[in-house]
């Protein structure tokens, strides 16, 4: 059995009680700030990249907020790509591709433990790599997307919420909530 | 108080609200973990105290082995039990879940650990009665130390990273010593590719258990019609597929082996039975399919259609656990799939032998 920590009974100095985080034995805590990408004075012409996590309703939620960006904002092209692991950082190569072909880019919709905080975290990535982010995610799950946000170096990273839930609305119903977000979409990617 | 022969229960108090402080506890009292505590939990292994156990990509968090040893110690493990949280980790890493969103999802699932072999009489697993617990300590804090090692090491935490909706009774508490001695049936640790006789530690993730108390019927076929039902019920259905393990009671099991019935028999005649009506399924709002993923489709063509849900045997892990007192099953409904795969326990057989301090340097 260990000794308990009584004082004055062992000789030397009285144990340490241990971490069992490893947060202050190694260096990760000290993460460099995360790069914020510069913005567009608009959208105007714009390319916009749609990454969607495979979540229930996340497909015609963007596909909409894409259209919408073009019929109001001047955007001209989209950019729709599909994350597979929604649980999961977006590779790189997807980082690259997406980056080399849009000028904004959006990412969600964040609907689930993982995937919220995954969306914001590629949001992060794509700051990186100087494309303008804009993640969506439900308003269910704002801590631990924060949460994610001061690990990747970016406390306080902005992102666009929609009422939880998502997944069980209509087809007219995920339309009007697109609608609903745009405006904060287009003041997260524009300066 | 100093110089007295017992413990001071002040000095044990305070240790353990300072653990509290830190944000450490899982809500239960913690062990605090000095170094010549965790020098002896090292001296269990042969793995270097560095060496990475586990990384969690998307929160850039990794456990090594002393971390593990630092929150196994915390959960109220003795030392030499370290090779089996050791295993039951490496088992659990095995699982895809486990890798990937599991510890953040809403579902918040439990770790199960199955533990085969000598090592569960060597190290006091309970192997009998009351095999979900509690009240034994290899089968309690095993997978309490699992729980702390999310937490601590991987940073994971209830309302921050972990979104669990409800969570589920009996998470970090599920270690079964397998029933070997009463089984009919190879050990888990065979179906997970070890060889009989070796002690072994396999471990997926669940998202409940259901009991089967069915003591009535001496009709092997009533039984396993019993457990088809309940392994089909609607509510546990989200994806085309599903994953559903039953641990049997030795009862069962030894009914079922008096009729014939193997393992592959017994999950054969689970994937053929276990399934709902296209009706059942449109009622309870999952009969379409997008991609994998089910969804309300007011369509009604489907009605009359029968759709099975469990794919494969890996789809239907057979455990057997409990006392030879009452027929009464155990579905388990695994979250996503088990990965197949039984760890080997690290045999270090000179360990419980050397002296306690010193054993570090090589």
């Amino acid at each position: 059995m260990p000794t308990p920590p009584t004082r004055g009974t062992t000789p030397g100095p009285p144990n340490v009680i241990l971490d069992p985080t490893g947060t202050t034995t190694t260096t990760k805590t000290a993460r460099p700030k995360a790069p914020r990408a510069r913005r567009p004075a608009s959208l105007k012409g714009a390319t916009v990249g749609l990454l969607v996590n495979t979540k229930q309703n996340a497909a015609p939620f963007l596909d909409e907020v894409g259209r919408l960006l073009i019929e109001r904002y001047g955007a001209t092209d989209l950019m729709a790509r599909t994350k597979v692991n929604f649980a999961q950082p977006a590779p790189d190569e997807l980082i690259k591709e997406m980056a080399a072909g849009c000028d904004v880019i959006i990412t969600g919709v964040g609907d689930c433990g993982s995937c919220s905080a995954s969306a914001v975290a590629d949001g992060i990535a794509f700051e990186a790599s100087n494309l303008p982010a804009a993640a969506i995610c439900s308003d269910a799950f704002g801590v631990t997307a924060d949460a994610m946000a001061e690990l990747r170096g970016a406390p306080g990273y902005r992102y666009a919420t929609t009422p939880h839930p998502v997944a069980v609305l209509t087809p007219d119903q995920v339309r009007e909530r697109a609608a609903q977000v745009l405006d904060d979409v287009v003041a997260l990617l524009t300066r | 108080m100093t110089g007295t022969e017992t413990p001071d229960p002040d000095a044990a108090q305070a240790a353990i609200e300072y653990c509290y402080a830190q944000g450490w506890s899982d809500g239960l009292p913690l062990v605090p973990a000095s170094q010549p505590l965790i020098d002896k939990f090292l001296a269990a292994t042969s793995r270097a105290p560095d060496e990475v156990i586990g990384e969690l990509e998307q929160v850039g968090r990794d456990c090594t082995v002393y971390l593990a040893a630092v929150n196994a110690a915390m959960a109220g493990c003795l030392p030499e039990y370290f090779p089996v949280v050791l295993a039951a980790f490496d088992a659990l890493m095995a699982e895809r879940a486990a890798r990937g969103g599991g510890w953040q999802s809403t579902s918040g699932p439990a770790p199960m650990i199955v533990v085969n072999g000598p090592v569960r009489h060597e190290l006091g697993f309970n192997t009998a009665g009351g095999a979900f617990g509690p009240g034994f300590r290899p089968n309690a804090t095993i997978p309490r130390a699992i729980g702390l090692i999310v937490r601590n090491a991987f940073g994971i935490r209830p309302h921050v990273l972990e979104q669990a909706t409800q969570g589920l009774p009996g998470r970090w508490s599920i270690c079964l010593a397998e029933n070997e001695e009463e089984s009919p049936w190879p050990p888990f640790a065979v179906d997970g590719g070890q060889p009989a006789g070796v002690s072994a530690v396999s471990a997926t993730l669940l998202r409940t258990c259901e009991f089967v108390d069915n003591r009535h019927t001496p009709d092997p076929e009533q039984v396993l019609w019993d457990i088809a039902d309940t392994i089909s019920r609607t509510g546990s259905l989200i994806f085309r597929d599903t994953s559903a393990g039953v641990v049997f009671c030795p009862e069962h099991a030894q009914m079922l082996a008096g009729a014939g019935y193997g393992k592959a028999g017994v999950q054969a005649a689970l994937m053929e039975r276990c399934g709902r009506t296209g009706a059942d399924l449109r009622r309870a709002g999952k009969n379409g399919l997008r991609g994998i993923a089910r969804f309300a489709d007011p369509d009604e063509s489907g009605d009359g259609t029968f759709t099975r849900i469990l794919p494969s045997p890996r789809h239907v892990p057979i455990v057997v656990a409990g006392a030879r007192n009452a027929a009464i099953s155990m579905v388990v409904r695994v979250f996503g799939e088990w990965s197949g795969t039984a760890t080997p326990l690290e045999q270090l057989p000179a360990a419980r032998e050397r002296p306690a301090v010193g054993l570090t340097n090589d």
